[in-house]
């Protein structure tokens, strides 16, 4: 065991980057390349990214209107986080979005692992299996949401048609919810599909060739030996997914804009709808911080993992 | 002998058992892609006829119809005009920052190239209501501007990460003769590696146009009905309820995601290398 582990690949991008070289002589002007390269990106950053977020946290703690300046409302201290902890819509939408995040992503590492597992086997015909199954995640996601609203149309869609039912879909908190879901599977299976197939190419034969001739059978080389050698690309799709997901916010503003009886208002909805359709930008504000402080985490776990899988 | 034709028969059976599963799977997947299309073809009578219509003429009257309306011809300028310039943007700030991480790593190097990633992954609605608030200030809310900076949030880091890999992979040797030649770092960067990874600038510049193509958040606040983008234009349409014209509505829909499906195509090597912002190499 110790030896497949070891023998385990290197999925991630090589981090380390080459020595700087020495004891060359460069033009004084040289020296400046480094700046010159890097200050760009790094002032872009700053003001298209690092400001907007500090100053998103003084709005946070104030208020916007259009009509007044950028720093002219009152402070207002916490009162916009208490609200918002207070507000049974915020804390239910939390709770969607957990629950939400949740079931797409474990529906799509399932569907996508064995969509993976039947495009890596060795039979003619599966470029053409690859590029239809990948077909979803390149479509527009709210030309995506579209087709499935037309799909379930309670008077001409094609679904109640089959069923032979009248059901508004979109209609009821429940079917919304689950309709939402499948959408969502549908559009990002195909990509944990691709990161995970990319994986089972990169693995290595010996190990499998092994187990093989000491008799396993299908099944038990899959448990013990794909399936460990796969971990570090599925914990990749695992939290990309999570990060993903928890941002959901085209197919349910496309689908049901987060009704009916908040039963899909996902977090970003919530945001988006607190901003810019009842224009409290404070309290947008207080909840687009506490979304950031939740994916920052889950952005940290994975930058973490990036770094201890990374090859040094 | 017998025994090999048993597990010869047993691979069989297991190849049509994946067959199957695999035509399942496509169909869930495809379907709803081929309906709309089916749609887009028919006429308003077939659309809405009792039973769905499998076999009919197919009528091109909404293409035409779409073709000719000034919004959605507008709308897919502004697409173009928008996604374009983000992407000539972040190439031109993105790659010599991607080229620099590659090959001289400075202190506090990796917090700046991990700070990128963490930009390309936070929510964008948080982005949103604190630009939305700044652009407005200044007035550059509804111009082309807005949208364009709004889009090198996710653009930039895209072109670092997608870029530093390409750079990690060309051999220094080429550099170092370069620069024992007498070359400067900016010279040998722009004369001898530049033209070594204009293949991965197509590859980022194809990724970063599907990203910016598909937006429909930043571009749906940011814009109004003279500088919409084909998203926004989409999600007009399902506003409504199901009186709204299924033909103009789904003929749209196919011509705003065939460019698209195009560029992934185009770019499906990287694809995944892209998606996963370098974590998986495709």
């Amino acid at each position: 065991m110790s030896e497949i582990s070891g023998a385990a690949p290197r999925p991630f991008g090589d981090l380390s980057a080459a020595p700087a070289p020495r004891g060359l002589r460069h033009a004084p002007l040289d020296r400046f390349f480094l700046p010159f390269a890097v200050g760009p990106t790094f002032l872009v950053m700053l003001a298209i990214f690092g400001l907007p977020l500090l100053f998103s946290l003084w709005l946070s703690l104030t208020g916007w209107s259009p009509q007044q300046g950028l720093f002219g409302g009152a402070y207002v201290g916490l009162a916009n986080f208490e609200d918002l902890l207070s507000d049974r819509v915020f804390m239910g939408s939390l709770g969607v979005t957990c629950g939400f995040t949740a079931a797409a992503v474990s529906a799509q590492l399932l569907l996508g692992l064995g969509i993976a597992l039947l495009l890596n086997l060795d039979l003619p015909g599966m470029r053409i299996f690859r590029t239809a199954l990948v077909l979803p995640m390149m479509v527009t996601p709210i030309v995506g949401a579209l087709c499935w609203k037309l799909l379930l149309d309670p008077h001409h869609g094609v679904v109640n048609h089959w069923l032979g039912t009248r059901i508004v879909w979109l209609g009821v908190p429940e079917t919304a919810l689950i309709a939402v879901w499948l959408v969502n599977v549908w559009h990002s299976t195909p990509y944990v599909a691709l990161i995970l197939l990319a994986g089972l190419r990169s693995l290595p034969h010996e190990p499998h060739e092994a187990a093989g001739i000491d008799g396993a059978s299908r099944w038990q080389v899959f448990r013990h030996v794909t399936f460990p050698l796969l971990q570090p690309f599925l914990l990749v799709a695992l939290l990309l997914r999570t990060i993903f997901e928890f941002r959901a916010f085209d197919n349910v503003y496309a689908m049901t804009g987060g009704g009916p009886a908040n039963a899909t208002m996902l977090l970003s909805m919530f945001t988006y709808l607190t901003s810019f359709v009842r224009f409290d930008f404070g309290l947008g504000a207080a909840a687009a911080w506490l979304m950031l402080l939740m994916s920052m985490v889950m952005c940290l776990l994975f930058i973490a993992l990036l770094r201890r899988r990374g090859p040094r | 002998m017998a025994a090999v034709t048993g597990s010869r028969r047993a691979r069989r059976i297991h190849a049509a058992l994946a067959y199957l599963a695999l035509s399942a799977l496509v169909v869930f997947f495809l379907f709803p892609l081929l309906w709309i299309l089916g749609l887009s073809l028919k006429t308003r009578a077939q659309t809405f006829a009792d039973a769905p219509v499998w076999l009919w003429w197919p009528t091109f009257e909404h293409y035409a119809d779409v073709l000719f309306r000034k919004d959605f011809l507008k709308a897919f300028l502004n697409t173009l005009i928008v996604s374009g310039s983000a992407v000539v943007l972040s190439l031109c700030v993105g790659v010599p920052a991607a080229y620099a991480f590659a090959r001289f790593p400075f202190r506090s190097s990796s917090f700046l190239f991990f700070s990128l990633l963490v930009m390309r992954m936070l929510p964008p609605v948080a982005v949103l209501v604190p630009m939305y608030v700044i652009l407005s200030d200044i007035g550059l809310t509804t111009t082309h501007l807005s949208v364009v900076l709004a889009y090198t949030t996710f653009s930039l880091p895209l072109v670092v990460w997608v870029m530093r890999g390409f750079f990690d992979d060309l051999p220094v040797e080429v550099e170092e003769c370069a620069w024992i030649d007498g070359a400067t770092r900016r010279q040998a960067f722009q004369r001898v590696v530049l033209p070594l990874a204009r293949p991965g600038m197509v590859a980022s510049a194809i990724l970063c146009l599907q990203l910016a193509w598909n937006d429909f958040l930043f571009a749906a606040v940011l814009t109004n009905n003279d500088t919409q983008t084909l998203p926004v234009l989409m999600a007009g349409f399902t506003g409504g309820d199901s009186g709204v014209d299924w033909g103009p509505m789904t003929a749209s829909g196919v011509l705003v995601i065939l460019p698209v499906i195009v560029f992934s195509f185009m770019a499906q090597k990287h694809l995944v290398a892209g998606l996963s912002s370098g974590a998986v190499k495709g």
